[in-house]
């Protein structure tokens, strides 16, 4: 079932990156280049938002793609697809620049250069989705949200902010904002298992 | 509410990073107890919150990131992607140029350096040699200067003729000029040698009853036993002069003599 879950381009797809992240391994420059090509849009337009700077942005980007250069034997092809990992590894890096200009202060202790294991079996509406389906899935399902909900995951992913921070922000009791996040999460974990 | 249940309650907030600490304490020491269900449902939580990294407005990075990412990259790669061919050199050929000119004008300097030194080493030995020459010239010049003048004073009429018998007869006979105006001329030969550390003393012994004698000058003979010794400018003058008299005395003289007189000549 899982095999069957993604088409052959989509396959080949998810194993074109792990095959390029091996090559970085051997200082392939060309591997280095498809790389960028193929995901230095998704991860812009992520660092982007959470900084709201374009500049500093493409300072945050161009860290993100060196550290990949000069460390991709810490992407392990076992323990997960490449793209989550990589989009982990911006978002952190954009939320300690946040923090770096003073927006934020609150100390956040998972960020650390060894990312967090990502699932180790992907799920399989991880592999049915190429990036602009799987974008427009994710918007279509996140809109289906409630405002306020939708706000408080924002808040959590975009700005960093922790539950009483975002309770404080959206003048809303801590518990609910917990339940928005919690719900709002599974839904769209359901919702992209239905797409497959 | 076990632990276990707490967790899965938080899950989605911890993979956000958005729990409180003490909520993320909690957590962390649940996940330390080695709940493997929990680590499997935290990764994939992970996976779906970065998921939403896709609510993002779509947006470009500018060419020039990618320009200086690449350049910076192809620079660490070491010049050439591996399987790009030689796309592009790591180091600029201005630079290979300038580390070739610069080799080369270590070399040459360190060359010419090497030259120079070995020419004034040269000159060095040219002007040691040299000043020796003009030594040694000054050296002969001296002699031939106080040979003429021995000579002078031994042939001109106005010099008075000294014999020094030796109070030893087993010793040989000296003898003495002195010129009123040049000096005074001792020659010996066949000396005998000195004992070491000793040498001969001229004395002028003067005529004024109970007057001590006059020191001159110190002279040795050489390994054939001849010597000869001059005085330019003698202590005393020839008319207040009883005597010339000779002992052997330590280097570098006496004020008065501390040996019996070994040759004696009467100043007539």
């Amino acid at each position: 079932m899982f095999l069957a879950a993604f088409s052959p381009k989509e396959s080949d797809e998810v194993s074109r990156d792990a095959t390029l992240v091996h090559k970085l391994l051997r200082r392939d420059v060309n591997a280095f280049e498809e790389i960028y090509e193929r995901h230095s849009r998704i991860v812009y337009s992520l660092v982007l938002r959470i900084l709201r700077q374009g500049s500093t942005a493409e300072e945050v980007v161009q860290d993100v793609f060196l550290q990949l250069w000069r460390n991709s034997g810490q992407y392990d092809a076992h323990r997960g697809p490449f793209i989550p990992w990589l989009l982990t590894l911006a978002r952190n890096r954009a939320l300690d620049q946040l923090r770096l200009k003073g927006e934020r202060q609150r100390r956040r202790e998972d960020q650390t250069e060894q990312l967090p294991q990502i699932a180790a079996a992907a799920p399989e509406y991880e592999r049915a989705l190429d990036e602009k389906r799987r974008a427009e899935r994710v918007r279509s399902l996140m809109n289906t949200l409630p405002t306020p909900q939708k706000k408080a995951i924002e808040l959590a992913y975009f700005d960093g902010l922790s539950h009483s921070e975002i309770a404080a922000a959206l003048n809303e009791p801590l518990g609910t904002v917990k339940s928005w996040i919690r719900n709002g999460l599974l839904r769209l974990k359901e919702g992209l298992q239905a797409t497959s | 509410m076990s632990d276990h249940d707490q967790f899965r309650e938080l899950i989605q907030g911890y993979a956000l990073g958005a729990l409180d600490a003490q909520e993320r304490a909690a957590a962390d020491a649940h996940l330390a107890s080695g709940c493997s269900e929990c680590s499997k449902a935290l990764e994939e939580a992970r996976w779906l919150v970065s998921q939403l990294a896709y609510l993002a407005p779509g947006a470009e990075p500018s060419e020039m990131l990618k320009d200086r990412l690449l350049q910076t990259v192809r620079a660490e790669a070491g010049g050439a992607a591996p399987g790009a061919g030689n796309r592009r050199a790591a180091i600029p050929w201005w630079i290979w140029a300038g580390v070739a000119a610069l080799l080369v004008f270590s070399l040459h300097s360190a060359w010419s350096a090497r030259k120079l030194q070995d020419e004034i080493g040269i000159l060095r030995a040219q002007t040691e040699r040299q000043t020796q020459e003009r030594a040694r010239l000054q050296q002969e010049m001296v002699a031939v200067k106080v040979q003429a003048h021995e000579a002078m004073i031994w042939s001109d009429p106005k010099s008075v003729k000294i014999s020094l018998p030796a109070k030893d007869p087993k010793m040989p006979q000296l003898e003495a000029m002195w010129h009123p105006e040049m000096g005074i001329v001792v020659r010996g030969w066949k000396m005998p040698s000195l004992r070491e550390k000793r040498v001969l003393q001229l004395w002028l012994i003067p005529k004024k009853a109970g007057g001590k004698p006059m020191p001159s000058m110190t002279f040795w003979p050489d390994a054939d036993g001849k010597f000869t010794a001059m005085v330019e400018n003698p202590p005393e003058v020839m008319s207040d002069t009883q005597a010339l008299a000779i002992t052997e005395e330590p280097v570098g003289g006496s004020a008065q003599p501390t040996s019996t007189l070994m040759w004696v000549g009467g100043v007539s």
